[in-house]
């Protein structure tokens, strides 16, 4: 049944105005997926019949498994407008026809990063909220996100059905309820404003909200409902919707609107009145079989069933029959075409937020006007399995210009730097390819505004890149994404079989091509490590490497391992000194902990290497209360010359003090990268330099004598000031009835996690608890959750700080001790931490 | 145990006297040197015995550069030495200029016991034995054999004679001439990989550091169960990491206990292997002379420079002595050393060490592309020379995956190198150069972070001191006075104060 073919489908790609690039985004189980079927259902892939039952879209066999989406898919959809429904459309067009390139991704919280590489190729959000769990976490940082990358929103309440069936409520009740979704959405909007991209809240009576029952594939706007009513009483179509919502009432007994209700039990809201009663009577009517009713009724309304529908019943009729009478496709792809930008329309606000380069050059021109003759820029934002194994597609959008099979481009990494040559190829492109549903069909070129992807790239790019013609050597690269959930619990993998580390090497390579969250990176002991955002992220990326990417070979998998970090509670308790190994030269230092938010700042990018010394001491004065002078004398940042640590110098006239700084920093570097207690990374410690005392002669104060010694005394200062170890920290949100709470609670007091909000969600017995929870705890937290409360909760983790552990490591017995201890045995090294002793040296 | 016997006085002087050797140096470690005044007298006295008057020049020598293991061939060319006697624990390398006699020692062994254990261990696994030993207890080893087989000749399920093989141990005498034969013979047919020799008619060969056996054709290490006997040293962990494919039991001659637990030594593979991953990342190398004496080590140093090179990185070469971790932090531009030492030297690793250091084996898997870490290790660096280095055109074209950074990097000269195939003319050339010139520098010139170097000119410049500022703003002519000369330990005016 595939309505279109790959020409026509290419024809519609030049038509700048007519392509709509979108992200199906929401909370986890709101039906995004379910949604995207009827949709891809009306661009004729599958059958219309089968839509709702079999995901299109999730076409991993653990995703339809698990009923989750884990990989965001892109696809792309084919709809021809009425001259009718256009007549009020005011934006740009060429023709009829639409070419909607929609992207389904996941919900889980951990894998958050693939909603990330959806919104950065493209243009609009349809946003799914449940219209009974009402908005939830996750829908609030998909948003968030998808505002920052000024991705413009409309909603769509789902799940209608269950108001009709199974919860059965009144219409006024039901209009509350779902008026309360759309402000909750429209709060969290509204915060993240931004200028150029306007008023970006939704409302129904403007058409930019849909209701809709993605299981049952039936969805209406009010434009629906404005149009069959507009010609039955006579008035123009836009002031129907505004009737339609909101303070409107009629009383069809006296035929009159009044702004409230007048108290006449036939004075209904218009909402109620028109668009929920006629649904609820409809869906009724077919539940019950009233079959004699219902025929005149569907002719009124102008359905016209098939013969061979009319002998269906109950639950399989009523489907039937709404989706005949409001087909979600068409609600929903006629609001995303007339109310989400066209790329040519959205890359003009859009440019500023993806080209790095000055906004007057070239390409940030060729971005903003989506021009097709343009110099190429393309953005490539996650690679894509391929059938034959261990080869990707690069997947990605055409900013601008065109990218053909068997171009050169230029391929810029993440860490290109425009006029070197570090992390940059150019390659040839050997074939575009473009999806349609399960197929893909290589296509001779893609114009800008579409997604693509390409073969042949997948050796050069690890996840993303900037790709431009080959001889656009002042090209600077488009922006990299920033995920929102940073990889905090770790594994460590091995082969069974020692002779696979080849095949293992290899698969973890592939594994970190294919999500662009994971990191596979090596420890010091040589184990092998796969970091990932959460348990379950960390179990598909597992799956996946062990059957896809190394072949089925088996891998030995530790205990989940989370990393930590050592800080300092107080000031060291006096001035440390340590001696070089030649006795000759002594350095004294103190470490203290950084002001409140400081290492946050660091860790943002607000404070760093790279600033104007002149902004960093005017924010760490202002901020953090720093003196001026003592802001200007840091020395460095680490570990990695950006962490959240520093050296400050506080020395007074000391001689050849700048000559020893190079090696003072490669000292720090290497002790703040493996602190004294676990030799995890340090974070939030300042280390002042008090004084220095240096043996004349420049030879007996070389890098070999200094930077040991430097080492030694950030080592001494550390345990002088009441090291302490800093645990990551969940937030979870938990959504669950009333008579659940207590299990949650009993639950998070046994993990050590602590609630600091519950609310009730107004009008539904679902209460909405935020609560901490130690990383290292969150272990099997769900499933302990889910068999606690008899599966009525569910959890959704996401890393939110680094908190500090009170015991103290340094006392025998302790809980952080333990932890030690534990991290030490972990890591092969010798039980027992190295004595204060061994840094510190007497005068 | 006779102090006679033990240093092997009557050999040495016979060594001495039929070679008419007449400087001959001494080579103590430490913990033999308390005995070298006592042996100096009776092999003096022994020699006199031998060809009635002595003119044969005996010098000790302690403290040697490098490990102990090695000859001190730099040391004994101080005194003109004709050849070196070499007491203690050695390593049986080849020597590249001067002959030497190897004096193993004797440790003391309960023959009895050891057998014992080895029967049991073989009737245990049902495996075929190697026995492999610390070469101060090369002498029991005859006398080991022979209980073995008054003990199987009284038992009725004794193992069979197959199933327990010894190895031999290599002449203790060295002549740098062997070196050279042998390498010509071998060199150009390059069979001589992984300890295997070319002995192909009479099935493998293997050796390792002094021990020499053949293994039946279609027989394999990994069959084979090793028995060592000696302590925990440099040479048993030479031998564990070297066949790491292996099942070791060790047996403790000072104890009398069997231990088989070599947790600790795969844990050392595994460290070795990060070490080849962090390598991989380096763009400064640093190679280190750790041998003056072992034969090839010239060789190998040239072939580490040339595989450097050609990989696009900056080698350097240092000479310093056995090195410790300050010794190498003099020099934090280099983000790697290869250590080129003999083999039971080489192994260093100590976390105290600013940068990693490695052996040439691991140098060409991390430096090599495309070559993988197996499992098979090579501590042997003569071993490697004639295998194959880099073939050209080889260099695969898929980025670089690094481990430590969790993502793919691009080693850039490999490009650069690329490209500039193409590019024949000079003209280009100089363009090229001139746009690597003009590259965009940091937005603001006072920043803390500096980039990576390619070279140790790059890191002098992007470090922050960089020695004394020669362009002084003042341009008057400064007045100039006499600084202080002689030596450091006392300059002239001050030994002029001592005196007075």
């Amino acid at each position: 049944m595939v309505k279109f073919t790959v020409e026509g489908l290419r024809r519609i790609m030049d038509l700048k105005h007519n392509i709509r690039n979108m992200s199906v985004i929401a909370h986890v189980d709101h039906g995004k997926s379910t949604l995207t079927d009827s949709l891809v259902a009306a661009a004729g892939i599958i059958a219309q019949e089968v839509a709702g039952d079999v995901r299109m879209t999730d076409t991993r066999q653990d995703e339809a498994e698990r009923g989750i989406t884990i990989k965001s898919t892109g696809i792309s959809l084919y709809y021809e407008m009425s001259d009718d429904s256009l007549k009020n459309y005011k934006g740009e067009r060429q023709g009829n026809e639409y070419l909607i390139n929609l992207i389904d991704s996941p919900g889980h919280v951990d894998f958050s990063s693939e909603v990330t590489a959806a919104l950065r190729i493209t243009d609009g959000a349809l946003v799914v909220v449940d219209c009974v769990e009402g908005v939830c976490v996750q829908t609030e940082t998909v948003l968030r996100q998808a505002l920052g990358e000024r991705i413009r929103p409309v909603l769509t309440v789902n799940k209608m059905d269950r108001c009709f069936l199974e919860l059965q409520v009144e219409g006024e009740e039901a209009y509350q309820t779902f008026q309360r979704v759309i402000e909750n959405a429209n709060v969290i909007m509204a915060t993240y404003e931004d200028s150029l991209l306007g008023d970006v809240q939704v409302y129904p009576e403007k058409g930019t909200v849909a209701f809709s029952a993605g299981l049952h594939g039936w969805a209406f706007t009010l434009t629906n409902f404005a149009k069959m009513y507009a010609s039955k009483f006579g008035v123009d179509e836009g002031k129907m919707m505004e009737r339609l919502w909101g303070e409107n009432f009629f009383d069809p007994a006296t035929k009159k609107w009044t702004n409230r209700s007048t108290g006449s039990s036939t004075c209904k809201r218009g909402f109620v009145q028109f668009c929920y009663e006629p649904i609820k009577q409809i869906i009724s009517t077919c539940m019950n079989d009233q079959k004699d009713k219902l025929w005149p009724m569907l002719q009124k309304l102008g359905v016209v069933m098939k013969a061979e529908e009319k002998d269906l019943m109950g639950k399989a009729l009523m489907k039937r029959v709404m989706q005949t009478w409001l087909p979600a496709s068409s609600a929903l792809l006629e609001m995303m075409i007339f109310h989400l930008p066209s790329p040519a329309k959205a890359q003009k606000y859009r440019v500023e937020n993806l080209y790095e380069g000055p906004l007057d050059d070239m390409y940030a021109n060729a971005i903003r006007n989506c021009d097709p003759e343009g110099p190429l820029m393309l953005y490539v934002s996650k690679m894509i399995p391929a059938s034959d194994k261990g080869r990707f597609f690069a997947f990605g959008r055409v900013f601008s210009g065109k990218v053909a099979t068997g171009m050169k481009v230029r391929i810029m990494g993440p860490n290109y730097v425009p006029g070197q040559k570090k992390d940059l190829y150019v390659k040839s492109v050997q074939r575009t390819v473009i999806w349609m549903g399960k197929r893909q069909e290589s296509v001779e070129d893609v114009p800008c505004g579409n997604t693509v992807a390409m073969v042949g790239l997948d050796q050069f790019i690890t996840k993303n890149a900037t790709l431009t013609n080959e001889k656009e050597v002042d090209a600077h690269p488009i922006r990299a994404m920033k995920f929102s959930v940073s990889p905090v619990v770790r594994v460590a993998v091995q082969c069974k079989v020692a002779s696979d580390l080849p095949k293992l090497v290899e698969g973890l390579k592939r594994l970190a091509k294919s999500d662009p969250m994971v990191v596979c990176t090596i420890e010091e002991s040589g184990e092998h490590i796969i970091a990932g955002a959460g348990e379950l992220h960390l179990e598909i990326c597992l799956k996946d490497l062990q059957e896809d990417f190394m072949g089925g070979a088996e891998i030995i998998q530790s205990d989940p391992v989370v990393s930590f970090r050592e800080t300092v509670l107080e000031k060291s308790s006096r001035i440390v000194m340590s001696k070089s190994p030649n006795k000759h030269n002594r350095l004294y230092m103190e470490a203290r902990p950084m002001e409140e938010g400081l290492a946050e700042a660091i860790d943002d990018g607000r404070i760093g290497p790279r600033d104007d010394p002149k902004n960093r001491s005017k924010i760490l004065s202002e901020e953090f209360g720093w003196d001026k002078d003592l802001a200007k004398k840091i020395w460095c940042f680490g570990p990695e010359t950006t962490g959240p640590n520093m050296v400050v110098d506080m020395c007074k006239g000391v001689q050849y003090l700048n000559e020893i700084k190079d090696s003072v920093v490669a000292g720090f570097q290497w002790a703040s990268k493996e602190g004294a207690l676990a030799e995890e990374n340090m974070r939030g410690i300042c280390f002042e330099v008090c004084d220095v005392v240096l043996h004349a002669d420049a030879i007996h104060r070389g890098g070999g004598q200094i930077i040991p010694t430097a080492r030694r005394v950030i080592y001494a200062s550390q345990l002088t000031a009441k090291p302490r170890l800093l645990e990551p920290v969940y937030l979870v949100e938990i959504q669950a009835p009333e008579q659940a709470l207590g299990g949650i609670y009993g639950v998070l007091n046994q993990k050590r996690g602590h609630v600091f909000e519950e609310l009730q969600r107004p009008g539904t017995p679902l209460y909405n608890i935020k609560a901490y929870l130690p990383v290292i705890e969150s272990f099997g937290f769900s499933s302990t959750l889910r068999a606690a409360t008899s599966g009525q909760a569910f959890p959704q983790s996401v890393f939110d700080h680094w908190d500090m552990m009170p015991s103290d490591p340094l006392e025998n017995g302790t809980q952080a001790a333990n932890l030690v201890a534990d991290i030490r045995k972990r890591k092969g090294l010798k039980e027992q931490m190295t004595p204060l002793s061994e840094f510190e040296d007497k005068l | 145990m006779d102090f006679e016997a033990k240093y092997e006085i009557s050999r040495a002087a016979d060594f001495i006297c039929t070679r008419n050797f007449t400087k001959v140096a001494l080579q103590f470690p430490d913990e033999l040197l308390k005995d070298s005044v006592r042996v100096v007298k009776v092999l003096r006295n022994k020699i006199r015995s031998i060809k009635g008057e002595s003119d044969v020049g005996l010098y000790v020598m302690a403290d040697t550069t490098y490990g102990s293991c090695c000859v001190d061939e730099v040391g004994a060319s101080h005194i003109g030495a004709d050849c070196v006697i070499h007491y203690g624990h050695t390593c049986l390398s080849p020597t590249s200029t001067l002959p030497a006699f190897l004096v193993f020692g004797k440790a003391s062994v309960s023959v009895f016991d050891c057998a014992g254990n080895l029967y049991k261990s073989v009737l245990d696994k049902g495996k075929p034995v190697l026995v492999l030993f610390g070469l101060e207890y090369a002498y029991a080893i005859q006398s080991l054999q022979e209980t073995l087989a008054a003990k199987s000749s009284t038992l009725s399920n004794s193992p069979s004679e197959q199933q327990i093989q010894f190895a031999d141990v290599m002449n203790p005498v060295l002549n740098p001439s062997d070196y050279k034969t042998s390498n010509e013979h071998l060199g150009p047919s390059g069979t001589y990989t992984h300890g295997r020799s070319d002995g192909m008619t009479t099935g493998m060969q293997y050796s390792i550091g002094g021990l020499t056996w053949n293994l039946a054709e279609g027989c394999k290490m990994e069959d084979y169960m090793l028995f060592w006997i000696g302590s925990d040293n440099s040479a048993f962990a030479n031998a564990v990491l070297t066949f790491n494919d292996c099942e070791i039991v060790r047996y403790d001659a000072t104890e009398n206990r069997l231990l088989s637990d070599t947790s600790n030594q795969r844990r050392i593979l595994k460290r070795r292997y990060y070490l080849v991953e962090k390598a991989k990342d380096a763009n400064i190398v640093g190679i280190l002379v750790g041998t003056l004496g072992v034969a090839g080590y010239l060789h190998m140093i040239h072939q580490m420079k040339e595989l450097i090179t050609k990989v696009g990185k900056k080698a350097y070469t240092f000479v310093m002595g056995r090195p410790n971790p300050a010794k190498l932090a003099n020099f934090p531009e280099c983000d790697v050393f290869i250590y080129v030492s003999c083999a039971q030297t080489a192994l260093l690793d100590s976390k105290e060490f600013l940068a990693p250091v490695i052996t040439p084996f691991e140098a060409m898997l991390a430096f090599n592309s495309g070559s993988q870490w197996t499992g098979t290790y090579v501590m042997e660096f003569r071993n490697l020379i004639s295998s194959s280095p880099v073939e050209p055109g080889k260099l695969s074209e898929e980025a670089r995956f690094s481990f430590l950074k969790g993502g793919y990097v691009e080693d850039v000269d490999i490009q650069v190198a690329e490209n500039g195939e193409n590019n024949t003319g000079r003209a280009l050339a100089l363009a090229d150069a001139t746009e690597k010139a003009l590259q965009l520098r940091d937005k603001y010139p006072n920043t803390l972070v500096n980039g990576t170097a390619k070279s140790g000119a790059e890191y002098l410049a992007s470090r922050s001191y960089h020695g004394l500022d020669m362009y002084s703003i003042d341009s008057t002519a400064e007045p100039f006075f006499i600084g202080r000369s002689g030596k450091a330990s006392g300059y002239k005016d001050e030994s002029e104060n001592r005196t007075s």
